[in-house]
């Protein structure tokens, strides 16, 4: 069963969040180890078992990216190791120049407003490289299958810009 | 997680880092990214008609090991022929910096910039 059976749901990226939350919560009730504190020890370990697997199904089919990259596994298609070196070279060129903006937020002179400058050019091109990502996901070829793969791959370096983002947001702060 | 003295060392005095003039018909430039931790990497090596290393440039966004990988290849490279170059592996710059299972992949790309970087400058000079 995979996770999209096991929510009872389509196999497709668009999910509704909150329904994909009400069934998490009822599917997590009725697993609930307490439940299962009065039977065998074999059924409390299947118990443990099902309410990891429903967590582990809810983390993934409500992050966006995870859940491509799943769909994508499903689909059979190739994912490189996460380890895998990315060399798409204007990509990188772009993202050493999106990467030198963050650098020099620090020494702006409203550090807010070159914050929020940054946060808007970070989300355009995350959002143009996600609504590719989610045409290519419901065409759903071998070509754009691995066009999707390339995609969810580039999101994470957005991801990231986001984290290094919000972390730099956090040390202005405290100064 | 406890980063080496090696790697500290590197990470608070990184040799080489900046930028040669990518228009140089002797630059030629190698750029890597790791999805996993978003860290992207430019290793850049001024190459001697005689196939000789003569200066090496990094810039590194990323955490210190994949800042402290980059940094040591540039040292390891210069001098050396791009044939000699191309054979540095991984698991040497990992030994050297002493760098935990977790940061493996740090080496893995540094290896991999130095491939693109010769590359690079492979596809330049057969135009």
């Amino acid at each position: 069963m995979n996770y999209f059976q096991l929510f009872g749901l389509v196999n497709q990226f668009d999910i509704d969040l909150a329904n994909l939350s009400t069934i998490y919560q009822t599917l997590q009730k009725q697993a609930h180890p307490d439940r299962f504190a009065h039977a065998s020890s074999q059924e409390q370990l299947i118990a443990v078992q099902k309410s990891t697997e429903i967590n582990d199904a809810y983390q993934t089919l409500k992050s966006p990216l995870l859940r491509a990259q799943y769909m994508l596994e499903l689909r059979g298609v190739d994912m490189p190791s996460e380890q895998a070196s990315f060399g798409d070279v204007s990509f990188l060129m772009r993202q050493m120049e999106l990467r030198e903006l963050l650098a020099e937020i620090k020494f702006a002179n409203d550090t807010d407003a070159a914050i929020f400058e940054a946060s808007v050019v970070f989300e355009t091109e995350f959002e143009q490289l996600f609504n590719q990502l989610q045409v290519q996901l419901t065409e759903n070829t071998t070509e754009s299958n691995a066009q999707a793969c390339d995609n969810v791959r580039k999101l994470k370096f957005y991801q990231k810009l986001q984290v290094e983002l919000d972390k730099l947001e956090d040390a202005l702060l405290d100064d | 997680m406890a980063y080496s003295e090696k790697v500290i060392d590197h990470y608070e005095n990184p040799r080489n880092v900046g930028s040669l003039d990518k228009n140089d018909p002797q630059v030629a430039t190698g750029m890597v990214g790791a999805p996993a931790c978003g860290d992207v990497m430019k290793l850049q090596l001024k190459i001697s008609d005689d196939g000789i290393i003569e200066d090496a440039k990094f810039k590194t966004y990323g955490c210190g090991s994949a800042i402290a990988s980059s940094s040591l290849v540039t040292e390891w490279v210069k001098g050396k022929s791009i044939d000699e170059a191309a054979e540095i592996k991984n698991t040497a710059i990992a030994e050297e910096l002493a760098l935990p299972p977790v940061k493996i992949h740090c080496s893995i790309l540094a290896e991999d910039a130095i491939k693109a970087a010769i590359e690079d400058y492979r596809t330049k000079n057969n135009d």
